[in-house]
């Protein structure tokens, strides 16, 4: 793999003249009105042609039509594609984080292929769900599944990151019966680590990734310990055990509050003022907190967006141009089901990203 | 060897009792590369070998699992050309004696290695508080306080401290540990359900120690090692049942996973034929010279199978036609270097004997040095002998680093450098440090005719594609080529007296060339009768025409100049060997040994650091001053059908 070793402007010239170029096959406002505006998934399918996607969308083969799941599947093989370009171009000792960034699409699918033993899915249904890693991954999948047994399927990872943790909570899953306490150990774990990467840069390197890897953090902690509270209904120390006290904005006060029974709305509007209406979002928690997701997303795409600018040797760059990619990856997945389902625009524009901020 | 090899594509009608043996024979050839041919016949009999092929891929999956628990490491594919598809029933009932077998073995395997390391977890958790003198259910189950002694993951400590601020408690840790210490927890009885809770939310893994172990911790320990002792031999006899099942069914287990991963390979690959109503139609290509074998073969095979062939001509190829590449030994080793960049198409130009030819050349020329030319070679050979296991991925490279290194050599007669040092062999040529314009101009030459071969050869593509648009006003066509001719003859008249003719002579070739560029595109749509001739307006395009010829001649220019850094790292070269010399005498005057090791590391470090910074810069002058210049790529490598999955086709050896 081909590796710069140190960052500063040589190491980076290359990642950055590689990750512009491939910043620059991003859908542009115009390809996302075409793709709102597509009369049906035929047409957008056609349309996706024409975009950067296009070397994805056309290997189908002669005379088999694509699927919405298989539109979707394969959008998802460019953003994986992206990471990996973008791997080779880091310098060496910042790699680790991207490949933290990264494994958050393994813990998804080690998710999937979990509830898949739990539900008795077939492989095939399960497949589509996945991420598609394609050999940069440890995970043996369909081994894991077709076990049978969430304990098996553990055994299979002995030789992850992810076998500690797991192993660990497999008691309390024994003990419950639930995926539940295995899921939050694995994202407690995965956050925290990605969290350590970004204190592990170069002073340059850390002002630049803080912002965006803490934007995110924050996205997760903050929507956790809210829906932990709204849905789940749990008490005031599972809250702060399954959070995490750091963040970039979200403090741990913050955390500690909603989780005592503070005003939710009071402290989403301390912590993020330019967000408007909070209060109101929050009154209807079960339409209001998706929304608010979004509104926090946008916050973060936006913030990728600023990392473009100005001085532009340093580990922001890659790391915008991937969360960007699955933004846009997230986005894309709405519209395809969308058109699938003939769902007027009125009903999905709402829950658009990339493509409300192309075209507001 | 300057194309792709020529492939013929092969249609062939077979009677549907033959189709076994066919398949066989086409996968035992290898030289068969698959098309999908669906796009007649029943989508039902293809569905049914897609599940034939699905239910293969399974049964290897439960082979490779029972070798995994059996710790029996697949062997290569035995050498074979026949093979036949393998009787699924048969193979489910073989897998499920040995599984039957493998299975109750190994689970009791794991499970008494998972009691073994649930014991040490009991022990390491108890030896801490082993001076206690009251009994261990005083600590896992008191009466009158809340109290729980247990392991949690260290980043979980911190954060219950915090969740339980609002109520007293202790939290002890009895025993350090990176990952997971042993604590203690305790509170008041009537604060349980938030202890409770907390610790479980914390994942506070509890001692539940079974009520066979009992008395005090030091009674607990004694019986848990006496426990652990037992275990251990338990473990040591379950092994050797392992080991025993391991040679009973390793040789079976090897000769079932090949069987079925060469039947799951033919039965994907007629899922992939077109079912008529009594025949099958497999559709592919064989290369050209194995057609008469491949032809003979499957007529022997099968007397009654149609054989239609094809052969492609370069000229009128279709974008799907297999791409295998000729190239072996020497020149199979700047192949890489070529497909790196892309795979060539089938009707242009393979440029991987004009990359082997000009590769070492430009490398030579940037790091001519007898001594260093003779160590790159060195390793090279090192490298490609495989003889370090350590180096055994780089192993590709090393042809290209020995061939590079020996044209150093030959430069470094040429240049008289040898380990830098520029007074003991007398220079053929020249010495680029004391003759810096005539190196840069030397350099500035080559340039000139390497882009003006790469002109010539996209001129020749096009005239194979047909594509007369491109071979005649393309900036990198006819046009273009009488462009950059005239303005280097100009600029020779402009600079020097060597001009024989009246720049009036080239001012026209240059006026004609350069409008030919501005106006390539509508001049493309008048050949090829596409209409409009103008697409966005008059305006638009005008403005991009003469964009279009300012491109033009800036990239001229730039990729005549790159060509500079030829002669600049000839002379950083030197200078740079100069420099090691300067060090070294500053590090020992009298040329003691620190003026040997500064010389020794110094040379090390140009070998390395430059011979690395060089490769790069002749790998950029190749893709982006000669490659861009003619080659389009994008062909599909040739994967032909083979009984030997793991070994590689032609474009990958």
């Amino acid at each position: 793999m081909l590796l710069t070793p140190r960052g500063g402007i040589s190491g980076y010239a290359y990642t950055h003249a590689r990750v512009r170029a491939m910043y620059s096959t991003l859908l542009s406002p115009h390809q996302w009105a075409k793709l709102y505006d597509a009369a049906d998934f035929d047409i957008l399918t056609a349309m996706l042609k024409e975009t950067g996607y296009a070397p994805y969308i056309m290997v189908r083969a002669a005379g088999r039509k694509p699927t919405p799941r298989w539109v979707i599947y394969q959008t998802k093989r460019r953003m994986a594609d992206a990471y990996m370009t973008v791997f080779r171009s880091v310098p060496a000792r910042n790699y680790s984080l991207l490949v933290q960034l990264y494994r958050r699409f393994e813990i998804d699918n080690l998710k999937a292929v979990l509830r898949g033993i739990e539900t008795g899915a077939s492989w095939d249904s399960v497949l589509y769900v996945l991420f598609p890693l394609g050999e940069a991954t440890a995970l043996p999948a369909r081994t894991m599944l077709e076990g049978g047994s969430v304990p098996a399927a553990i055994e299979h990872l002995r030789r992850t990151p992810y076998y500690n943790t797991l192993s660990h909570a497999l008691r309390r899953y024994t003990a419950e019966q639930s995926l539940f306490p295995l899921e939050v150990a694995l994202d407690l774990s995965y956050w925290r680590t990605l969290w350590h990467e970004v204190n592990q840069l170069s002073r340059q390197d850390q002002a630049h990734a803080l912002p965006i890897v803490g934007a995110l953090l924050d996205m997760n902690n903050l929507m956790w310990a809210i829906r932990y509270r709204e849905y789940h209904h749990l008490s005031e120390e599972e809250i702060i055990n399954y959070t995490l006290p750091s963040g970039y904005r979200v403090r741990d006060e913050d955390i500690r509050a909603i989780a005592a029974g503070a005003d939710i709305a009071q402290i989403v509007t301390k912590i993020y003022p330019e967000l408007a209406n909070v209060d109101a979002l929050l009154r209807e928690p079960e339409s209001g907190l998706p929304a608010l997701e979004l509104q926090l997303q946008m916050q973060l795409a936006e913030q990728c967006r600023r990392a473009f600018i100005g001085y532009p040797f340093h580990i922001g760059i890659p790391l915008a141009y991937l969360v960007l990619t699955e933004l846009e990856s997230q986005d894309l997945t709405v519209i395809v089901e969308a058109k699938s389902a003939q769902m007027p625009a009125e009903r999905f524009r709402s829950q658009l990203l990339m493509g409300n901020i192309a075209h507001p | 060897m300057f194309y792709p090899q020529a492939m013929t594509e092969v249609e062939m009608v077979v009677p549907a009792k033959d189709l076994l043996t066919i398949t066989d024979a086409l996968a035992g050839q290898g030289v068969f590369h698959q098309a999908d041919g669906r796009y007649l016949g029943s989508k039902a009999e293809a569905g049914s070998w897609q599940e034939t092929a699905m239910t293969y891929s399974t049964l290897e999956r439960q082979i490779l699992v029972a070798m995994q628990a059996l710790g029996v490491v697949p062997d290569p594919p035995p050498q074979t050309e026949h093979a036949s598809l393998i009787d699924i029933e048969m193979v489910r009932l073989l897998l499920n004696q040995i599984e039957e077998d493998v299975q109750t073995a190994n689970e009791k395997l794991v499970g008494r290695k998972k009691r073994l390391e649930q014991l040490r977890s009991y022990l390491r958790q108890l030896e801490p508080i082993a001076d206690l003198d009251l009994d261990i259910r005083a600590l896992t189950k008191p009466e009158h306080i809340f109290s729980r002694l247990g392991v949690i993951p260290i980043a979980n400590l911190e954060r219950l401290q915090t969740s339980l601020a609002r109520i007293p408690f202790v939290l002890l840790t009895l025993r350090q540990d990176t990952q997971k210490p042993v604590v203690w927890l305790a509170g008041a009885k009537q604060d349980a359900d938030i202890l409770d809770r907390a610790a479980r939310s914390a994942y506070l893994d509890p001692l539940k120690i079974p009520p066979i172990h009992h008395g005090t911790p030091a009674d607990v320990i004694a019986s848990i090692h006496i426990a652990i002792e037992r275990q251990q031999q338990r473990l040591v006899e379950q092994e050797a049942v392992i080991s025993s099942l391991r040679e009973l069914h390793a040789q079976q287990l090897q000769l079932l996973l090949w069987r079925v991963r060469v039947s799951r390979m033919l039965a994907g690959a007629i899922s992939r034929f077109d079912k008529l109503r009594y025949t099958y139609l497999i559709v592919g290509w064989v290369p050209s010279d194995k057609l008469a074998r491949f032809t003979q073969l499957i007529r022997k095979t099968s007397k009654e199978t149609l054989i239609d062939t094809t052969p492609i001509k370069r000229e009128t190829a279709k974008q799907d036609v297999p791409i295998a590449l000729q190239g072996s030994g020497m020149l199979g080793a700047f192949q890489g270097l070529v497909t790196n960049y892309a795979q060539p198409r089938y009707e242009e130009i393979d440029p991987t004997l004009l990359m082997a030819l000009t590769f070492p050349i430009l490398f030579g020329a940037m790091f001519g040095d007898v001594g260093h030319g003779l160590v790159l070679a060195l390793l090279g050979w090192l490298l490609a002998s495989r003889k370090v296991q350590a180096l055994h991925n780089l192993a590709s490279l090393g042809s290209v680093i020995s061939i590079c290194g020996i044209s150093a050599t030959v430069f470094g007669f040429l240049y008289g450098s040898i380990f830098g040092n520029e007074h003991i062999l007398p220079a053929l040529w020249f010495n680029p440090m004391e003759n810096i314009m005539q190196i840069l101009i030397a350099a500035v030459g080559a340039g000139v005719v390497l882009l003006s071969l790469g002109l010539l050869l996209n001129m020749f593509n096009a005239w194979l594609a047909r594509d007369w648009g491109r071979l005649v006003f393309d900036k990198n066509g006819l046009a273009g080529l009488v462009l950059y001719w005239s303005l280097l003859g100009l600029a020779v008249g402009l600079f020097t007296d060597m001009l024989t003719v009246p720049p009036v002579v080239l001012i026209i070739p240059t006026a004609i060339a350069s409008l030919s560029v501005m106006l390539s595109e509508m001049l493309k749509h008048l050949i090829e009768g596409h209409r409009p001739l103008v697409e966005d307006g008059i305006g638009t395009y005008a403005i991009q025409a003469f964009f279009e010829l300012f491109e033009t001649l800036i990239g001229f220019l730039s990729n005549s100049l790159s060509y500079v850094r030829v002669g600049a790292f000839a002379v950083a070269h030197g200078g740079l060997s100069a420099v090691i010399f300067i060090l070294a005498e500053m590090a020992s005057p009298s040329r003691g040994i620190g003026y040997w090791t500064v010389l020794a590391l110094g040379n090390l470090f140009i070998v390395g650091f430059e011979g690395l910074v060089v490769g790069i810069q002749t790998m950029r002058l190749e893709y982006y001053e000669f490659f861009c210049k003619f080659f389009t790529g994008g062909g599909k490598p040739y994967q032909p059908l083979t009984l030997h999955p793991s070994a590689k086709g032609p474009n990958e050896a």
